[in-house]
Formats: structure tokens, sequence, C-alpha cells
């Protein structure tokens, strides 16, 4: 809540000409990475929390600073838009579950790396009703080579949102996507596949 | 005498491919009514996909009792101070080939760097990184043929050497024959560059394939995902994608407001 407050302040303050309006969506951008950057590495690599603790901390901030919904719909594909209301729901719900147990554990073995943003570009598509910026970054695995991240942050009004992070120049709603639909392709070509298969991987 | 033994292996190894490719099994493609399943299967863009599975257990077996092994092996038994050398020793010999595709693509930046970090390195008999701030340049030949216009076609796995399209099973086969370190040196130092990157390569994502192993739904489907988006990425030679190409995700089921409204279905499910 603390970040939004946030965001709510820059956004009033960068409120101004249009042109300077047109542009602060980038600059908001970049300190919603570097706060969530930050409130990841300060909450998640505790080594003194239990894997439940952190798993609950890590999904707390991954409905905060990433459009989960958007981006389980996106991984989807087609099959989204046959699926009933019930099935999309338990489908969101999977989605984000099975999300939060591959990568929450992930940040126990984090060990002082250094993450850097690089800058930042604005990506907004024609006619769109949201603005996209993509913040270029580092993370230090070893001093001297660093993985390229790239986060793309869609945003409207004040409200901030991760929809996709390329790591090295691969998407990763993009292999979740392709491999999903390779699933759902094999298995009756309905949602209903794939909730499935997600529901065995989180219980199993 | 070894030079051309060598070199008829790799043809027949190339004909063997080939034939294997014609004479495989193809996929059915879904009846034209069935739109949704129609579309999965272009976009998927992987005809051979029975083929390609076999193809693929089986380099997955070979991994696992070959390559992972070695590759553990280098990591945790191979001297510390001698792994910088080796792996700039490897790189360093793939710079001729980048060189000359760099060439071929028209971008003499990159050739200069490729030639610059080649002849730099040869007093240190190529075991020194000589440009240690920059990035070396990889340049192949499914690149160049990229950057000439051919398209990528569709999915191709071949035996042990793992991932490819159908463009890159041509530059691959080129750039068997165009080398320049194979031309001078001969076919015994690029097999032997390409087994020690294949170890040093693998050494380094041990960690990443097993996660990716162990959370993915469908190991194949996800290894030719991240093949065709690393292959478009070097091809880009690091430069993102313009803004348009890139998937639309939209914010309108996050909004407050509907986000929780679905909380709440998905709480009653």
């Amino acid at each position: 809540m603390r970040t939004i407050a946030a965001f709510v302040l820059v956004v009033a303050f960068s409120i101004g000409t249009s042109a300077a309006r047109a542009d602060s969506h980038i600059d908001t951008s970049v300190k919603f990475i570097n706060s969530l950057s930050n409130q990841a590495i300060e909450t998640l690599t505790d080594a003194s929390i239990t894997t439940e603790q952190r798993r609950a901390e890590f999904r707390r901030l991954f409905r905060d600073g990433f459009a989960v919904n958007g981006i389980a719909r996106f991984v989807a594909g087609r099959y989204w838009r046959k699926a009933s209301d019930a099935d999309r729901a338990e489908y969101l719900k999977l989605f984000e579950d099975v999300i939060v147990n591959t990568w929450a554990d992930r940040f126990s073995q984090y060990s002082g790396q250094k993450f850097e943003v690089r800058g930042a570009t604005d990506a907004t598509p024609e006619k769109s009703a949201e603005d996209v910026a993509l913040v270029e970054s580092l993370f230090f695995t070893s001093p001297t080579s660093p993985v390229r991240l790239e986060w793309r942050v869609a945003s409207k009004g004040d409200l901030f949102k991760i929809v996709d992070v390329k790591l090295e120049g691969i998407s990763m709603a993009t292999t979740q996507r392709d491999e999903f639909n390779s699933v759902v392709s094999k298995n009756g070509r309905s949602l209903e596949a794939l909730i499935e298969e997600l529901r065995r991987r989180r219980d199993g | 005498m070894l030079n051309s033994v060598f070199d008829i292996k790799v043809i027949r190894f190339a004909a063997a491919v080939t034939v294997m490719g014609a004479l495989s099994a193809c996929a059915t493609p879904p009846p034209a009514g069935d739109q949704d399943a129609r579309a999965a299967y272009e976009e998927a863009n992987d005809p051979f996909e029975p083929a390609n599975r076999l193809m693929f257990s089986a380099n997955v077996m070979v991994d696992q009792l070959v390559l992972q092994p070695a590759a553990v092996t280098y990591r945790d038994l191979f001297p510390d101070v001698l792994k910088p050398p080796v792996e700039n020793f490897i790189t360093n010999l793939f710079q001729p080939l980048s060189f000359l595709h760099a060439l071929l693509q028209g971008d003499m930046d990159r050739a200069e760097q490729a030639a610059a970090r080649f002849f730099t390195a040869l007093p240190t008999l190529l075991l020194a990184d000589t440009f240690p701030d920059r990035k070396p340049v990889f340049e192949d030949g499914g690149q160049t043929l990229a950057v000439w216009g051919f398209e990528e076609g569709p999915y191709v796995m071949l035996p042990l050497l793992g991932p490819s399209s159908v463009r890159d099973t041509f530059g691959t086969i080129g750039d068997f024959f165009a080398d320049p370190v194979r031309l001078i040196a001969g076919s015994e130092v690029t097999t032997g560059r390409s087994v020690g990157n294949a170890v040093v390569t693998r050494s380094k994502n041990l960690e990443h394939v097993r996660e990716l192993q162990r959370t993915s739904l469908d190991y194949y489907a996800a290894v030719r995902s991240l093949y065709r988006q690393q292959r478009a990425a070097q091809i880009r030679n690091g430069i993102s994608e313009p803004a348009h190409s890139a998937p639309t995700i939209g914010l309108d089921l996050d909004e407050p407001d509907t986000d929780g409204g679905k909380k709440e279905t998905a709480a009653t499910n």
C-alpha cells in the first residue's frame, strides 16, 4: 500500500504540461521497479522466515506489482475466450498459486547480488488506453557477466503493474503461453485441461 | 586423410538427418473447420513434432548420461583458476566465424570487434579475454540467413546438436564448411571446440535446466519456445524488439475493482 501511496504522490506532482505528463509514466515506472525490487530483497531474502511466510509475502508483492490476471489471461491464449466464468476463476487462482510456489522459494538462495536499473523507454502501443514503459535493468549474478532483465510496466492513472519480464530477450509470458498452448492442444483443447495440469502441479 | 574421413562422416550424418526428416511421421494437421486447433498448430510451426519429440527424448537421455556428468565434473573438479583461460580460448576460437558472418551481414562494427578480440588474444595463445568490458561477438550461419531475409521454417530437433529450425540447420551445415578455424587448423579443432563449448555452457546452466525440467508442464514445448526466442534475440543482437511487436497484456483484469470481484468469485469456487 505504501508503494501505491508513493505513486499517487509522484503522479500528482508530475501532472503539469501535457508533454511532461506524457513522459512521467516512464519515470514513475522506474521508481516502481526500484521500489518493488527493494521490497523483494528486503522481505523475501530474509533467511529467518519460514517457507510459508516467504510464499505469503511473495504472493502479496506479486499481486501488488504484477498484472497477475492479465498475464494469466494472455498465457491461456485463445482458450480463455471459450471458457466458463467458473473455469476462468479457478484457472486464475491456480495460475497464481503455481507461480507463487515456483518463484517464492528461489529468493531464499539470494546472496546479495546487485540489481541495477539502467534506464527506461516508452513502449506504448498505438491507440492504447494504457501507457507502457520498458524498464531495463541488470542483475549481477556474477560481477563480470550480468543478466539483462527488461520489465514491461503498464500504467493507467496511478495504477502501475508489470505485465511481462524479459530475461536476456526471452519473454516469460510468451514462454509460458507457448507451453500452455502445447499442453492444451494435446488434451481436449479447453481450459479445463490446463486447470487439471496446474492442479496436479500445485498439489503434487 | 583424417580430415577427409571426418568430412565424409559429416556428409553422411547430414544426409541421414535429411532422409530421416523426410521419412519421419508428420503431425496430422487438425481439420480446417477447427479454427482454434488450426491456429495453435500453425503457431507451433512444428509439423515434425512426433519425430522431434522422439529425438528430444533421445537427446535428453544422452544429456543425462554424458553431457550432464561431464558438465558437473567440469564445474566441481576442474580447477577454478583454469576455467577462465579455457573459456576464453573457446570464445576466441569462435571469433573468426563470427567475423565472417558479421561481414556477410554487413555489420562492420561487429566484424571489427570479432577481429580485434581474436588478434589481440593471439599473443596469449587465445587464452586471454582482451576485452573484458565487452561481450564477445557470436554470429553464425542461421543468423546471417535470417538477416538476408530467410524465414526460420519449421522447428527441427537435431540428433545430439539439439533444437534448431530448417534455416538454422542449413546455417549449421554451412558453418561446418565455411569456418575459417576448420580450414586453417582442421576439423579436430572445431570438433574439440564444439565439445568443449557444450560442456562449459551446460556447466553454467545446470541449475536452470533442472528448474525448467522440474517446473514446466511440457518441457519439450518450453524448450521450443525458449530456443525460438533466444534465436530471435541473437538475430537482433540483443536490441529490444520494437514496442508494437510485443504481446499486449492489458490492465483491465487487474484494476482494483475488477480484481476484487475476481478474487471473490475465485474464493467461492
